[in-house]
């Protein structure tokens, strides 16, 4: 159960990730830092005004918002006619300096976070589980539900869509590629920022929390980069995968499963389980 | 009343390399017009110069009246300017319904309803196929859904780049027609074409271009009749058909 707590989280980094690079083609590696910011600045809210922790989620999503549209804006929109690789090592500066300014900001100290569900185990007939895995799991799937709505059934989704697959045709339909890729990085921040409130409870608020996007990333990878779905199955696949695997194999293994899963994957089918990007001929 | 088009002195650079010279050209309203050329002419290099998705580093582009040149595609789609590229570039992994919709992304949504209607009445096919992936089409349907799905915003200007490429004669003779039909509702069209006995046929008038420049213009039965195009277009276009078979 709680590899599927933390299963779901990862698989929001994935769909983060995801949403970006199928709009764009380029990989956020500031994701996790963003994350990381928005959520200490939902619990900012918390200890200065005393906010519910709805309120603080809020706050999370909005700032989540606003700080991916001003760095879209200004920094990316205008590297992103540059070669793919500036785009990422931009991204990857930005990691470093939005760690950085958490720092001076909120020190690199670890915060206990509160947590929406309470901690008293649930009977679910013989089975006890954690209500914070449980809730975890349910917000999760929520928030995917309401995604996959969004891509399937609204007119911003069809045209995001219609970008990752056709830059070119989608401009002919009279789409503003420039406003996809805003709405991308905001949608993708605004995801993260409901992660981050999600897991800080579990692993504490702190500048280092956004390593989690390197799950995320391997999650992605492993459904296949680009698909939403596979970034829901390659999400909880990894958390189950993370879980068991101290039981058969030495405790220490827990922190390179994700590396291990992605050697593996790489190496035995690169496109990933639900993989459309036809593998790059060499 | 202004010409739909004006196409007044563009020039096009790919990086370095100059795609068009100084090209001029005229749609007039309710008109065909065809632009010729062989491979790597232009022509296509003409359309995107219209609709914005390549800029030309000098002249004007004028629709209705408007000046164009700088506007970014988007704007060229709201203002009236549809375009069916080269090798339709429909949306494959969208059903037939999704790609029409994608198509509709300017429309005001109540008047959504109405223009599938338009879109499925002008090729029944579409309607039939509406929740199949689109890149499971044949040729032929692909290219119904390309115009279908240009036709979504109701264009005043249609731009369309070599439709019948491709396609077996039945087909490509119902795609010239459909042309037609489309044409008599008022939309002034841009028509880029392999096949010149056909594209000539149709068309009021026609510009032919040999790398970037352009070589010979005038009304159709002119053009079909000049030596030059002929030995050039309508003749290579005979014995490339005739190779082909
Ligand atoms: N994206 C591009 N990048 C660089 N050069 C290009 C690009 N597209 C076209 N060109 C070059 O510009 C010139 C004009 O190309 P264009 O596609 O407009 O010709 P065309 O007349 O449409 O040819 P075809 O009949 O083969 O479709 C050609 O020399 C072509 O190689
Ligand atoms: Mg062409």
């Amino acid at each position: 159960m709680s590899g599927l707590a933390t299963g779901s989280i990862y698989a929001l980094m994935a769909l983060s990730l995801v949403i970006i690079y199928n709009a764009t083609r380029t990989l956020n590696f500031a994701q996790g830092e963003m994350l990381m910011i928005s959520t200490f600045v939902g619990w900012t809210a918390l200890q200065l005004l005393r906010a519910p922790l709805l309120v603080a989620l809020l706050v999370a999503v909005v700032a989540a918002a606003l700080l991916a549209w001003v760095l879209e804006r200004t920094i990316i929109r205008h590297a992103i006619s540059a070669t793919h690789f500036d785009v990422l090592i931009i991204t990857l500066g930005l990691s470093l300096m939005l760690r950085s300014a958490a720092g001076l900001l909120w020190t690199h100290d670890e915060f206990p976070f509160p947590s929406f569900f309470g901690s008293r185990p649930l009977g679910v007939g013989a089975v006890r589980v954690a209500p914070a895995s449980l809730g975890i799991i349910g917000a999760s799937l929520a928030l995917m539900l309401a995604l996959g709505a969004l891509f399937r059934w609204t007119r911003l989704g069809r045209a995001m869509r219609a970008v990752a697959q056709n830059q070119r045709a989608a401009r002919l339909m009279g789409i503003s590629v420039e406003q996809v890729y805003s709405a991308s990085w905001i949608l993708a921040a605004a995801v993260g920022a409901v992660a981050g409130v999600l897991i800080a409870p579990v692993v504490f608020l702190s500048s280092q929390m956004g390593l989690v996007a390197i799950n995320g990333f391997t999650a992605a990878v492993l459904g296949g980069f680009g698909s939403m779905p596979g970034a829901v199955v390659g999400g909880m696949v990894l958390g189950v995968l993370e879980n068991l695997a101290p039981l058969y194999l030495p405790a220490s293994i827990k922190h390179s499963v994700p590396f291990l899963v992605m050697i593996t994957i790489l190496i035995v089918r690169p496109g990933g389980l639900f993989g459309r990007v036809a593998p790059r001929k060499v | 009343m202004r010409p739909a088009l004006e196409i007044d002195d563009v020039a096009v650079y790919y990086d370095k390399r100059r795609a068009l010279e100084g090209v001029t050209l005229t749609v007039e309203r309710g008109e065909i017009v065809t632009l010729l050329g062989a491979n790597g002419a232009g022509k296509s290099t003409t359309l995107r110069a219209v609709s914005g998705l390549v800029r030309a580093a000098r002249g004007r582009i004028v629709y209705e009246g408007r000046d164009i040149s700088h506007a970014p595609a988007d704007a060229i789609v709201a203002a009236g300017v549809g375009h069916v590229p080269e090798g339709r570039e429909i949306f494959g992994e969208f059903t037939v319904l999704e790609n029409l919709l994608v198509g509709g992304h300017t429309v005001p949504r109540r008047q959504i309803g109405e223009r599938l209607e338009e879109a499925f009445r002008l090729f029944p096919v579409l309607r039939e196929r509406r929740l199949q992936a689109a890149g499971t089409l044949s040729g032929g349907e692909q290219q119904m859904l390309a115009i279908a799905r240009a036709l979504m915003p109701r264009p005043r200007l249609l731009l369309l780049d070599e439709p019948s490429l491709g396609l077996a004669p039945l087909l490509s003779r119902e795609i010239f027609d459909v042309i037609r039909r489309i044409n008599a509702d008022g939309v002034s069209v841009l028509l880029v074409e392999q096949n010149a006995r056909r594209a000539l046929a149709l068309a009021t008038r026609g510009y032919v271009l040999e790398t970037g420049r352009l070589v010979a213009s005038g009304p159709s039965a002119g053009l079909a009749a000049d030596p030059r195009v002929r030995r050039a277009y309508l003749g290579l276009d005979g014995a490339r058909r005739g190779a082909a078979t």
